[in-house]
């Protein structure tokens, strides 16, 4: 019971980071980036051929992390400019659509080039005992930082004005504005940052199970179900909503079999959504 | 969280042409007539190939998932992201009702789909009681076609798992061979877009309007928004459930991929942004084109995926509303009569 639940929570750490960036993204700047997965498969990637060409483990994790940060500010350069151009649900819909384009494009010609790659970081060492449970090395390193991003990412909107601005966008968008943040700056930092996130997942991700070139579209889905049950908007909520289902994954998976626990967790999320429409830590309008 | 969005809705997605609607049922009947009749003339010239015909009959229960789609979504803003869920309860449906229960098929297809439609509109009252907005129906779906996907895999004994299974209901009837089952699919879809045509013509189209324009407004002027709402679900799903069974019966085996989110939905959302969302000749049109493209690409083998991307996305750059709302803006704006 007790593995099953740390297996559950190293699981739902990833996909509470991972939420982190979609719903950021989302509740700041009302786009729905369809492409988020396959910004988390590129960053590995560069990993991957980074370390192909012997460039050590860390510098090489550093390069996967710049490529994720840097698709994101191409995003917001390229194919989100005339997104900018809507509002309300139009916005939401047009940046749907041309993510969801751009996805095609990174997987077809991923898959194209590279139909057999996956990114798999090795930890050494052997099982480590928490709580007399042995856990492999690679999770709990996995964890470890995922953990740390997650507090950095707290501390960055809790203490620096910089992350109260992107708050204060989150919250009311022409306030922010009449006291001079300019939200499309911020929006661009944010997708910076979400791109950041999905780089930080992918390699966390690789040290558990391989991460392969297909995996983008399971990622989003993933991130986008995680995103709503948290609460759009809320960076806490996308956190503890990972963790929750991430837990239910778990537990369902080893106690019940792999397909009614895909259902099982399926319908947990869809209940959440149908009793507290808002998430579990969003804002009721 | 309102408050910012209501600046305006600037160029709409959701196209806004054909709003003019003449009262003449001959402008509505003539134009689907038209359609029928370039489509009937399809098998003189792929008749002979097999392939072919298949690729032509899938593309015409792609034209039929994207009316119901259409209804569902174009004129009553419900993102429903299980069109192919609720085509494969009318496949599945079918076919295990037609071979494992052993139904007449006329029956199994009715039943299934009856089933789609009511699940829809389950999801549809679901959805309005809990006064959903896009994403979050979106989203429920979406968890809706997961799970509905997860079933399929799962219930091997009922359903195959992975590999499907073959229909041997219906295997010695017209459904099975080399043209009829064009004729049956080009019936289906006209059919959905008479009954679009004149849904929209109706009151209900008039509330359907109402309400994706404004729909506080709608409300305020006394249209039960919610109601229209799962009507339109119904129909749609049904529209759905029928054209997935019908498909399955004549393809005469089915598989979980045959109605997968990926095979389904992604493309009958692109269909539909192509030919113009809520536009009553849009689905067809995107249809048609999509069907062609898919062909011609065919050698390119995962280099397609690409292309497809790149149009998706010349496609909303330069003309987000759609074709048919485009040309008839073009039309609109150079015509002498207005």
């Amino acid at each position: 019971m007790t593995a099953n639940i740390l297996d559950g929570i190293v699981l739902g750490l990833q996909f509470g980071l991972l939420a982190a960036g979609l719903t950021l993204v989302y509740g700041l700047g009302g786009v729905l980036n369809l492409a988020y997965g396959q910004m988390a498969v590129v960053s590995a990637m560069v990993v991957l051929f980074s370390m192909d060409a012997d460039v050590p483990a860390l510098p090489a994790i550093g390069l996967g992390v710049l490529a994720g940060g840097l698709s994101g500010l191409i995003l917001d350069l390229t194919v989100l400019r005339p997104v900018y151009r809507l509002w309300g649900e139009a916005r939401v819909l047009l940046s749907l659509l041309l993510t969801l384009g751009v996805a095609f494009v990174v997987d077809g010609f991923l898959n194209w080039q590279y139909p057999q790659a996956g990114l798999t970081l090795r930890i050494g060492g052997g099982p480590v005992e928490i709580l007399g449970v042995p856990m492999r090395a690679g999770s709990l390193v996995a964890s470890a930082v995922t953990l740390l991003a997650m507090a950095a990412l707290l501390v960055f909107f809790r203490a620096t004005t910089l992350g109260r601005a992107v708050r204060s966008v989150i919250e009311d968008q022409e306030g922010a504005r009449l006291v001079g943040i300019d939200p499309h700056r911020m929006l661009r930092l944010i997708l910076i940052l979400s791109g950041v996130l999905a780089a930080l997942v992918a390699v966390t991700r690789s040290m558990v199970a391989p991460v392969t070139v297909t995996a983008g579209f399971g990622l989003t889905v993933n991130a986008l179900i995680v995103t709503v049950v948290g609460g759009l908007g809320s960076v806490p909520g996308a956190l503890l909503a990972g963790i929750l289902l991430g837990i239910i994954n778990t537990i369902a998976a080893s106690y019940i079999g792999t397909f009614l626990s895909l259902i099982i967790l399926l319908t947990a999320a869809a209940l959440t959504i149908l009793i507290r429409p808002s998430g579990l830590l969003g804002v009721s309008e | 969280m309102t408050e910012r969005f209501s600046e305006g809705t600037g160029t709409s997605v959701i196209g806004g042409a054909e709003r003019r609607t003449s009262r003449s049922l001959a402008s509505l009947f003539l134009p689907i007539a038209g359609i029928g009749a370039v489509l009937a003339l399809v098998p003189l010239w792929l008749g002979d190939s097999r392939v072919l015909m298949g690729v032509a009959v899938l593309g015409l229960a792609y034209a039929c998932y994207t009316i119901g789609f259409n209804l569902i979504f174009g004129s009553t803003g419900q993102l429903f992201l299980c069109v192919g869920a609720l085509a494969g309860i009318g496949g599945y449906g079918s076919a295990i009702l037609a071979e494992t229960v052993g139904l007449p098929i006329p029956m199994a297809v009715l039943l299934a789909t009856l089933a789609a439609g009511l699940i829809g509109g389950l999801l549809s009252w679901i959805a309005v009681r809990r006064s959903l907005g896009v994403i979050f129906t979106g989203v429920v779906t979406l968890i809706f076609a997961l799970a509905f996907e997860n079933l399929l895999l799962g219930l091997t004994d009922l359903t195959g798992g992975d590999g499907g299974f073959l229909i041997g209901a219906g295997s010695e009837s017209f459904l099975r061979r080399q043209i009829p089952p064009y004729y049956l699919m080009l019936t289906l879809a006209l059919g959905f877009l008479v009954i679009h045509g004149l849904l929209r013509r109706s009151h209900i189209g008039w509330a359907f309007r109402a309400l994706r324009d404004d729909e506080l407004a709608a409300e305020l002027a006394g249209v039960d928004v919610a109601r229209y709402r799962v009507y339109a679900a119904v129909v749609g799903s049904a529209m759905l459930g029928m054209a997935g069974g019908l498909y399955a019966l004549t393809e005469g085996r089915i598989s979980p991929t045959t109605f997968g989110f990926a095979q389904v939905d992604v493309v009958v959302l692109v269909m539909l942004a192509f030919g113009g969302i809520g536009t009553l000749f849009g689905p067809i049109l995107g249809a048609v084109a999509f069907t062609v493209i898919d062909e011609l690409l065919i050698d390119l083998g995962q280099l397609r995926v690409l292309v497809y991307g790149a149009l998706i996305l010349m496609l909303f750059l330069w003309i987000p509303r759609g074709v048919i709302p485009t040309i008839a803006g073009l039309i609109r704006r150079r015509g002498p009569s207005g």
